[in-house]
């Protein structure tokens, strides 16, 4: 991954953290690294800058968490059939800069490119938790506010992590990315236990949206190579957008994906259609004026956010659950924020309670 | 038009409409051609604000959908049939934010005229009425009923359970089934 930073933040209480230590190691000598008292400030946006979430993407800040690293799934809600997915946020922002990307207005209070020092409390929690749940099994994934990867050759926190999850049966460990770093991974033992999953689009996607990111051809050729190193492998086809062509993309895609991994080798296929929120739309489409995949045939949808209208939607959604279920080997799928009676029309049957299908994905 | 002379004029209708600042900013970032041909639609369209920030949306879209420039779409016959035709400015102005809908979500529009078709298809009863979700945005539809008496009311489950396969092939359709 080709890291474009600025200048490198310490707060002083992780100064001496094994995680600064490395980062310092790996970037010291090409980026000005700078302590600081207290991180907050640093975090926020700054005055005179044209693009501060760009800009943050710049600027990483090691500093300690003090919030809670353990969380259910923030995209989780009522209205829609969850996956049971757990979120351990170990760091905040990504060095990508996907036009589509959530954070964009998830992170514009704090759009520092945030990596947190006392990470190994993280695992603390989690161990807490199994404790206090003894017989289930636990989806933990590090990549929702950042790309669990795309840092991994300076922090090398995959390698602690790894560690933990591969010793303890009741969890799986899920490191989400967009990109085909998984240099350290190949030196681990995940024991079973730790799934790499892989967001994957069409090339046409990739091109016009997903700056920085691995080509779609690398990313499955990484997943291939994860999972000869024993690693369970999963994939996400999300956002999906409904351009032109894109039925005809998605299939192609996916006849490249299983030319490389057999379907009875994929743990579970997620799916899920663009969605924004207006503030999100606007923030994009300010940041990414020229991009034709934010124009789609989007309207404003009964949960506030655009999507692409229903029909549209479900269609490429039923084509690509389609195209996987020839494949063969029942691979498990679910889609992702989506209401039960969509997943009824795609899948033909109510989606099992939260728990229930969170259980199902960490054992597959 | 001078480029200034144009720019100071948009300055000018944008205060007088209470145009956020935003959008004056968009505005003013387009190409020359753009800002000027929506300028001048505005003026004689006399575009309330909200219908002017539409427009300003819908045409930066489509724009971009279809790698075109602002000027180049207002500029085509069909546009400059809607706002050189006859009719009042306002009636002139919503038709105007319909034609440019239409080529903003072509796939939206057919696929809604196609399920209205297959609602009239389904020859309701007096009395009854399906709607479909708004912008097609849910994969909910909405069945009215009117009626004054238990024995109308029983007639028209009646008739509603005689065009229930027609009802769940739209409500297939809706949910993407071909």
């Amino acid at each position: 991954m080709n890291f474009e930073l600025d200048e490198i933040l310490i707060e002083r209480a992780s100064r001496d953290s094994a995680l600064a230590r490395r980062v310092v190691c790996a970037l010291g000598d090409r980026v000005p690294v700078i302590e600081v008292d207290e991180a907050r400030e640093a975090t926020r946006p700054r005055r005179g800058d044209r693009d501060p979430f760009g800009a943050g993407k710049r600027r990483m800040v090691i500093a300690r968490r003090s919030s809670p690293f353990l969380m259910a799934c923030p995209a989780g809600s009522s209205r829609f059939a969850c996956c049971g997915y757990l979120v351990l946020t170990l760091a905040s922002n990504c060095p990508m800069d996907c036009s589509y990307c959530f954070l964009q207005e998830y992170l514009a209070g704090n759009p520092a490119f945030q990596v947190f020092s006392n990470y190994a409390d993280a695992l603390d929690e989690v161990d807490r938790m199994i404790a206090n749940s003894p017989g289930r099994s636990f989806r933990v994934g590090t990549g929702e506010l950042a790309d669990s990867l795309a840092f991994d050759s300076i922090t090398a926190t995959s390698h602690d992590l790894v560690e933990h999850f591969s010793a303890r049966p009741n969890l799986t460990l899920e490191l989400k990315t967009k990109t085909d770093e998984i240099t350290n991974l190949l030196a681990l033992d995940p024991r079973g236990r730790v799934l790499v999953s892989w967001t994957l689009s069409p090339d046409a996607v990739f091109r016009s949206s997903e700056h920085r990111a691995a080509s779609p051809g690398a990313r499955i050729a990484a997943a291939r190579q994860a999972l000869d190193a024993g690693y369970r492998i999963a994939f996400h086809f999300d956002p999906i957008i409904a351009y032109p062509d894109a039925e005809r993309d998605y299939s192609t895609l996916i006849d490249e994906l299983l030319d490389s991994i057999p379907a009875k080798d994929i743990s579970f296929v997620s799916m899920g259609g663009l969605r924004m929120t207006p503030a999100l739309k606007s923030a994009a489409r300010r940041r990414h004026a020229d991009d034709a995949m934010l124009c789609g045939e989007d309207v404003l949808a009964p949960d506030g956010r655009y999507r692409t209208f229903t029909p549209r939607r479900l269609r490429i959604y039923r084509e690509v659950a389609a195209k996987l279920k020839k494949a063969g080997a029942n691979i498990p799928a679910y889609l992702c924020m989506e209401a039960s009676s969509v997943h009824e029309k795609v899948f033909g049957a109510i989606p099992p309670r939260p728990a229930t299908i969170g259980q199902r994905l960490a054992t597959t | 038009m001078t480029t200034h002379v144009t720019d100071n004029a948009i300055r000018a209708l944008a205060t007088e409409k209470r145009l956020p600042d935003a959008n004056l900013e968009r505005w003013l970032a387009m190409d020359s051609g753009s800002r000027a041909a929506l300028l001048d639609l505005a003026r004689t369209l006399k575009f309330r604000t909200g219908q002017l920030a539409t427009a300003m949306d819908l045409l930066d879209e489509i724009a971009v959908r279809e790698k075109s420039s602002i000027v180049k779409i207002l500029g085509d016959a069909r546009a400059r049939a809607i706002a050189d035709g006859r009719g009042s400015a306002p009636d002139r102005a919503r038709a105007m934010l319909d034609y440019l809908r239409a080529i903003r979500f072509p796939e939206l529009g057919r696929a809604r005229a196609a399920l209205e078709a297959d609602i009239a298809k389904l020859h309701l009863p007096r009395g009854a009425a399906m709607a479909l979700p708004r912008e097609l945005a849910s994969d909910e539809v909405t069945i009215t009923l009117r009626f004054r008496n238990a024995r109308d009311f029983d007639w028209m489950l009646a008739r509603l359970n005689e065009a229930k396969p027609g009802i769940a092939a739209i409500l297939d359709r809706l949910g993407g089934k071909e």
